[in-house]
């Protein structure tokens, strides 16, 4: 962690590019945390379960979910990796013809918080018009600004930060 | 009962003070013309009022302790102690002063006063006096009841402050904020000087950027209880709430006059900022642009908006002129500059900076974009100011120490000091333009 904020810091490079780099960056560090844990919980359940093997399921394609879509500082234009998730969340629509959702506009901490409101808002408008532009019907999404007043993760640092410049959509 | 109801004491004061209106008397005129701003602090010596009987004498106590920590509050003043031998005012008809004393320790004025008893009531009668020439500048009688003396020692001060500068003062004023003590963002109010607090809001949900209309008769507000942001304006005396009934979020709303509030709404896609009447219904548009809106802050006329903008990519302040449409910018230091507070006096603006170290400071400029002056540096995030009624002080809030607090300042950045102590946070104030 503390590498990457030191990285962070010390650099001087272009922002956006930087800070595409801080996400790939903080994604391989959670790679690197979760899958030896994962390889000893898996260790853990062999030593205990020795007699009765489980019956292997077929493995089902993952059904699509609604995801988080993130932005850079002070933009509310849409970065190029967001395209997967709001197609992800398109098809998540047009597989749940029924649902509606609202789509929450979110800051990180920095500035002021109501300039933050209105980019909030512009966020959720421009996944909002992302989808609309897959193929989901507007009427089906809210939009609604939360500014900087619902962090999602706590921390005055690039990964939070990062984390809390968000899109999240929420089923009604 | 969701939202508190609202009580004006204060109204019977006023009433009060038109019964019995005293002797008054002001020759301050050639006062305020050398009082300008950033000219030294007015040496002044206040002596507690006589009084005979031990009820009154309480009361000069408590009258002269009331006025002393005002009139400190407001900055204007070096209070010197009275000199022993100043003698002074009795009652109605005035002993000699000594004026020598008063001028070897250095007093430019000499305020005095005795203190009575009249149907129970408090019956304060002040003289003040410019101490070279020795003449009387303000002479007035000041009664109401026991539970009203703060009020009444503050509309002692406010008189005084008005005749030595010639702009309303902030005794008398409120202030309204925002605070998350009870675990949700609410609305307060409290007395210029923090004293008074109380909850205005209870939606246990979010609500901000509180903003008192000039006449203090309501309350406008943004408030999440539906869901989204939307603009509320509550009217103080009746209660009553009302919302803007259209789609879209609403954010931090800024009076024009007292029948008429602007804010930035998006029913129509765009944010732009509109003028909405009290009850909540719209007046008209008065933005078009491609964008982020936001922030109104008005002239005294009501004839120019400050605002907001993110026309020209990175946030800055613009002036609208209502009158001919026309909109020029008016920040062009720094790459993010926000929160617009027009002084009540008209001359200049109050915004915030954000360094690009995440560094907020408060600046002042002047409308012509000359005279740019950095009020607050080197701590953390000092954010959200508004001019006391009379353009001498701001209050703001900072970070300085951890959480977010409010303070406040002179005109010039001077005498930063916290102004409440309160549990949680507190930000987004907002200072009411009614005076005493």
């Amino acid at each position: 962690m503390c590498r990457v904020s030191a990285f962070f810091a010390v650099s001087t490079i272009n922002k956006r590019e930087k800070k595409g780099r801080i996400m790939k960056s903080s994604m391989s560090l959670l790679k690197v945390l979760v899958m030896p844990s994962m390889l000893f919980l898996g260790a853990c359940a062999c030593k205990s379960d020795v007699v009765a093997p489980e019956p292997v399921k077929p493995a089902a394609a993952p059904a699509p979910a609604l995801g988080d879509v993130f932005y850079d500082f002070d933009q509310a234009s849409l970065r190029m990796d967001a395209a997967e998730q709001l197609k992800q969340n398109a098809a998540w629509m047009q597989g749940n013809s029924s649902k509606r959702v609202v789509i929450e506009g979110h800051c990180d901490e920095r500035g002021t918080s109501e300039y933050n409101m209105a980019l909030g808002e512009r966020r959720a408008v421009t996944a909002k018009e992302s989808l609309v532009n897959l193929g989901v019907e507007s009427d089906r999404m809210a939009t609604v600004s939360y500014g900087e007043e619902r962090p999602f993760s706590a921390g005055s640092n690039e990964e939070a930060w990062a984390l809390n410049r968000r899109a999240h959509f929420v089923e009604e | 009962m969701r939202y508190c109801k609202e009580l004006f004491p204060g109204v019977f004061l006023v009433i009060s003070f038109l019964l019995f209106p005293g002797q008054v008397q002001a020759n301050g005129d050639d006062y305020i013309a050398i009082r300008k701003e950033g000219s030294g602090k007015i040496a002044l010596v206040l002596s507690r009022p006589a009084a005979t009987g031990g009820k009154e004498s309480g009361w000069a106590e408590r009258l002269n302790a009331e006025a002393r920590s005002g009139l400190d509050f407001t900055g204007l003043f070096t209070m010197i102690p009275p000199p022993l031998n100043v003698a002074g005012p009795r009652g109605a008809g005035s002993q000699a002063i000594n004026f020598g004393a008063l001028n070897s320790v250095g007093a430019e004025f000499y305020a005095g006063g005795a203190v009575s008893k009249k149907s129970g009531d408090i019956v304060l009668s002040m003289e003040v006096y410019d101490t070279i020439g020795g003449r009387p500048i303000l002479r007035k009688t000041y009664t109401g009841k026991e539970s009203d003396l703060r009020s009444i020692a503050h509309a002692f001060c406010a008189d005084l402050v008005e005749l030595l500068t010639g702009r309303p003062s902030v005794f008398g004023s409120k202030l309204v904020f925002v605070s998350n003590r009870s675990g949700f963002k609410e609305i307060y109010k409290c007395d210029f000087d923090g004293q008074g607090m109380r909850q205005m809001t209870n939606t246990r949900s979010l609500a901000l950027t509180p903003v008192l209309s000039p006449d203090g008769k309501h309350l406008a507000y943004t408030d999440y209880a539906s869901g989204r942001p939307r603009l509320s304006i509550i009217d103080l005396a009746g209660g009553k709430r009302s919302s803007i009934a259209r789609s879209g979020n609403s954010i931090d709303p800024g009076w024009r006059s007292n029948t008429e509030v602007a804010t930035t709404l998006s029913f129509q896609g765009d944010q732009e900022i509109y003028l909405v009447r009290p009850d909540g219904s719209l007046a008209r548009r008065v933005t078009n642009s491609r964008g982020i809106d936001l922030s109104p802050s008005f002239s005294p006329d009501g004839n120019k908006m400050a605002f907001v903008s993110s026309r020209t990519a990175t946030p800055q302040i613009f002036i609208l002129d209502l009158q001919t449409g026309k909109t020029r910018r008016l920040t062009y230091n720094g790459s993010y500059n926000t929160q617009p507070s027009w002084s009540p006096q008209g001359d200049k603006i109050a915004y915030s900076t954000m360094a690009k170290n995440g560094e907020i400071n408060i600046f002042t400029i002047k409308l012509d974009g000359s005279s740019l002056r950095q009020l607050t540096s080197g701590s953390r995030q000092n954010e959200s100011p508004s001019w006391s009624p009379g353009g001498d002080m701001l209050v703001f809030t900072s970070s300085r120490q951890g959480q977010k607090k409010l303070f406040v300042m002179n005109a010039a950045g001077g005498g930063q000091k916290r102004l409440l102590q309160m549990e949680g946070e507190q930000m987004q104030p907002s200072w009411s333009l009614i005076g005493k």
